[in-house]
């Protein structure tokens, strides 16, 4: 990594530590052989208290398997992942209810992500009711106020998924994953289905709320603009390695790494201007790094 | 607290409520006639069942000798059996056994087969490999065979043969539990239930177990009908119940013993079975339409292409319009119509005018997606189609190409493509435009290849058709399209199948494929939608360079901003089904005229600079719903 390593914004020490982190599928190899493929390879970051750290990457970069390693979700096949000071990956199959408080999701596809045959209200009561908070009246009054923040009405709660737009989904989504005043959440593309008007209604309000309550998100996506836009530091993750990390403002004008560099210029610009030389400079950047070619 | 709020319709509830799942059901099963024939014939036999005593006009066990093994007559309906039982009261009393027995072993059947179904499902590893064996063993002995060795050790009895019945079934309840048990458990939102901390029991229970209720209730139906006729089969072989009661399967022995001299008598059970059953097959049948919402008869489906749409598909329509609720803005056509700035091109190859394209409801409501619409498209030009879900961008790229969902039609107005008129084709007419003059690129590249065909195939058919080329001489040219596209090792690649493409390369098939009839319009549904930023800038790229090469004009339909910003010449915004605005990329992007495009683009993050918070559209509406023009 060219990059010195950055300070965290507190003195305190970090709220997510993630060393060497490695996961492994095991794929089909033959009738009796297993063969590991490993699909994150040597991860290091931190998160510190109340920050956004975007990780960025193409399809196939370890990006979302980072994510489910971190949610005790994925096989971790080596490394270690310390939160607030425990490493969870040292942990036996059991997860602590704890932890399963501390940190939550938001996923890409709010439909998905909530039962079909479940009224909304019920993802947050649900939560609500397995960390043994409240009694059935006060839990439905707490899914009401957690509705009321992300910009939803009591009339939302008793509707079922497919009553409703996917921008008010992923608003009970991030009401699920923010009633239980978690420490982290892991936004895994969560604002990338949506449409652009919506999509800037749904940032706003996860800054809004993290001004509040000082959560700290780890932001995945493959979007550079939403990237650039919430988080405060950035890594760029390709095939499984991070190949550049560092404070957002810095990377996105002075990128070091040659694949944050064709990156940046594939990524379409907000304007026209300038487009014709930004399609020379791929050009050229193509012929001269092979590996870009045929990214795919 | 600041939280953004969705605009004025945030509190209010979305105008056009979906009906939520199980009653959308119930509403498509009521317009299956054949569906609801089968539920009253149920509610009849089970009426008929549970009021037996008072309709029957004798007892269960009462014997007439007087008249033994007698026809019809007025005293019995249907006669008499061997013993001087009336068969009419027979039959009746033996309805009554018969749902019992069936519904009885069904809820056996699946007491044991759900749980074990979703603890396979569910767990995996050891406990599936064992359980699967169990079930494949299960499933290779004959289910009447599993009835006889319970009955023989545990001896005649209802609630023996009960058990024996549902034990039959249980397995076949297992499996397909156990099947959709395994797609459930990927779904998002059994992990979500995993990160909130939910236990497996409430995961398996509490959030799998729900979605299975559909899929349960259609096996459930079918499953009462076959463990009637098991009960049947086991009774009529002298296994089932005790003789003195009455049974549909019974009956069917003592006839069996009097076939020659009473061959009547084999009729009253054997029709009471075939009704039965039949009506439980129907109800399965219909529950699982109306579950899917599909229809099944190709009949049924043709006819649909020109009738009234379903009900389903008018409520897709009308979400996938309506879905833009939460910014209701009304635009004012007056407003609309000045803001078009460039809307006619000097030298069009494509040209909308004035279309009406609407979704007819079954009530008779028409709903329009997209209203009154003018768009030129000149030679060689890039227009980008820019707009939301539910702008109707969409509607309109599939009304030039003739491809609108059933129950959609095209109005009023015209599309003219190099001086041909496309509204109003029949589809053997539409075959002489799509594929040659009209070329089109969907999202998934994929879908938009055949699997079971080399992309060689795929390439050449359309050379051979719309050219008239030899084998030899398509081949040839085939290969050169894949180059064109830049696909390496082209005259190799051609044998080979679309999966062993990547998806940046499928596309790049596709667009060979799409130029294959040498089309004057390219249009691309959001084809870079699904790819990679540096995949997407190279399929972008190269359309610019097939455009140079080529001159075909492309229609870009996108709701990426940037896609529009790199790879159009002129943009066309489109918002609740209308054209809000056209004009020149440069311009556009520099000078947007309509509020709306001015707020996409000042709530689009971009990687280019940073703002310390994005304006959204509601930024752009006053507190009564209209645009601020400024």
């Amino acid at each position: 990594m060219d990059r010195e390593v950055i300070i965290p914004m507190t003195a305190h020490r970090p709220l997510l530590d993630v060393r060497d982190l490695e996961v492994a599928y095991e794929t089909k190899g033959g009738l009796f052989r297993k063969s590991m493929t490993t699909v994150v390879k040597g991860v290091s970051f931190h998160i510190a208290p109340g920050e956004t750290y975007g990780l960025v990457g193409e399809s196939g970069s370890g990006k979302s398997t980072t994510g489910r390693a971190i949610l005790r979700l994925a096989d971790i096949a080596g490394g270690s992942i310390d939160f607030d000071g425990t490493d969870i990956a040292g942990m036996g199959s059991r997860t602590p209810l704890s932890y399963r408080r501390d940190v939550q999701a938001v996923y890409q596809d709010p439909g998905a992500s909530l039962n079909p045959r479940h009224h909304v209200g019920r993802a947050v009561t649900d939560a609500l009711k397995r960390h043994g908070i409240g009694d059935r009246a006060s839990r439905r009054k707490k899914a009401l106020e957690s509705f009321e923040q992300v910009g939803l009405t009591a009339a939302h709660l008793d509707r079922f998924p497919s009553e409703m737009s996917g921008g008010q989904l992923q608003r009970v989504a991030i009401a699920r994953a923010l009633v239980l005043e978690p420490r982290l959440v892991i936004c895994d593309e969560a604002v990338s289905a949506l449409d652009l008007s919506t999509q800037s209604q749904i940032i706003n309000l996860l800054m809004d709320l993290q001004k509040d309550s000082g959560v700290s998100y780890l932001f995945i996506t493959h979007d550079l603009g939403v990237v650039r836009h919430i988080s405060q530091r950035v890594g760029v993750l390709k095939l499984g390695e991070l190949v550049e990390e560092g404070v957002t403002e810095e990377l996105f004008d002075n990128p070091q790494h040659e694949y944050t560099q064709a990156l940046l210029t594939a990524s379409p610009s907000s304007t026209p201007e300038g487009r014709d030389e930004r399609r020379e400079l791929r050009q050229k950047r193509r012929v001269s790094v092979p590996s870009l070619r045929q990214a795919s | 607290m600041t939280t953004s709020t969705v605009g004025p319709a945030a509190a209010s509830a979305p105008a056009a409520r979906q009906a939520s799942g199980p009653a959308q059901a119930w509403r498509r099963l009521r317009h299956q006639p054949v569906t609801l024939a089968a539920v009253i014939t149920i509610a009849i036999i089970i009426v008929i069942a549970a009021a037996a005593p008072l309709i029957a006009p004798y007892d269960a066990g009462e014997t007439d000798f007087t008249s033994v093994l007698a026809g019809p007559s007025a005293d019995h309906l249907l006669g008499t059996d061997d013993f001087g039982h009336d068969i009419l009261s027979q039959l009746i009393y033996a309805a009554r056994t018969a749902l019992i027995v069936g519904v009885g072993s069904v809820l056996v059947a699946m007491l044991i087969g759900v749980p074990m179904g979703l603890i396979l499902g569910y767990k995996g590893g050891w406990y599936d490999r064992l359980g699967s064996r169990v079930m494949d063993i299960a499933d290779a002995m004959p289910g009447i065979m599993i009835g006889f060795v319970v009955i023989a050790i545990l001896g005649r009895g209802t609630l023996i043969l009960i058990f024996a019945i549902g034990l039959i079934f249980s397995m076949n309840f297992a499996r397909m539990v156990r099947a959709i048990t395994l797609t459930e458990r990927k779904k998002l939102y059994v992990e979500s239930a995993h990160v909130t901390g939910l236990r497996n029991r409430q995961i398996v229970f509490g959030q799998v177990l729900p979605n299975l209720v559909g899929p349960l209730a259609v096996q459930g139906a079918v499953f009462l009908g076959n463990a009637i006729k098991v009960e049947a089969a086991l009774s009529f072989l002298g296994l089932g119940l005790p003789d003195d009661q009455p049974s549909w399967g019974g009956m069917l022995r003592t006839a069996a013993e009097h076939q020659v001299d009473h061959p009547w008598m084999a009729l009253p059970p054997g029709i009471a079975i075939v009704i039965t059953v039949l009506a439980l097959n129907l109800l399965g049948d219909g529950i699982n339409d109306a579950l899917s919402g599909a229809r099944t008869s190709r009949k049924q489906r043709k006819r649909a292409l020109h009738q009234a749409p379903t009900l389903a598909e008018v409520e897709e329509a009308k979400r996938a319009v309506s879905s833009v609720v939460t910014t209701p803005v009304a635009v004012a056509p007056a407003l609309a119509q000045a803001l078009v700035t460039t809307d006619k091109h000097p030298d069009p190859v494509l040209a909308v005018r004035d279309i009406h394209i609407v979704a007819d409801r079954p009530d008779g409501e028409v709903v329009p997606l997209v209203s009154s619409l003018d768009l030129t498209v000149g030679r060689g030009e890039v227009m980008g189609l820019l707009g939301e879900s539910g702008s109707g961008k969409s509607m309109l790229a599939k009304s030039i190409l003739g491809l609108l969902p059933a129950g959609v039609r095209v109005e009023s107005g015209s599309v003219e493509l190099a001086g041909e008129e496309l509204v109003g084709r029949t589809e053997r007419q539409w075959r002489e435009i799509r594929g040659k003059k009209l070329g089109v690129v969907f999202q998934n590249p994929q879908a938009n290849l055949s699997p079971v065909h080399t992309v060689g195939r795929q390439l050449i058919d359309p050379l051979r058709i719309h050219h008239g080329m030899s084998k030899a001489v398509a081949r040839d040219q085939a290969a050169d399209l894949l180059d064109m596209v830049g696909v390496k090792d082209a005259a190799k690649r051609l044998d080979d199948y679309p999966h062993q493409f990547s998806g940046g390369m499928a596309q790049r098939v596709a667009i060979a494929i799409a130029l294959a009839g040498d089309p004057d319009v390219l249009i691309l549904d959001e084809a870079t939608s699904a790819l990679d930023v540096t995949t997407q800038s190279q399929v972008l790229d190269l359309v610019l360079d097939l455009r140079e090469k080529l001159g075909m004009a492309v229609i870009n339909i996108t709701h990426d901003l940037g896609v529009a910003a790199e790879a159009c010449d002129r943009v066309a915004i489109m918002y609740h089904g209308q054209l809000l605005e056209v004009n020149d990329v440069f311009s556009l992007f520099d000078e947007p005229h309509h509020p709306y495009t001015k707020a996409l683009l000042a709530s689009h993050p971009t990687a280019d600079h940073k703002v310390d918070r994005l304006p959204t559209i509601a930024d752009f509406v006053t507190a009564d719903g209209e645009w601020i023009a400024r």
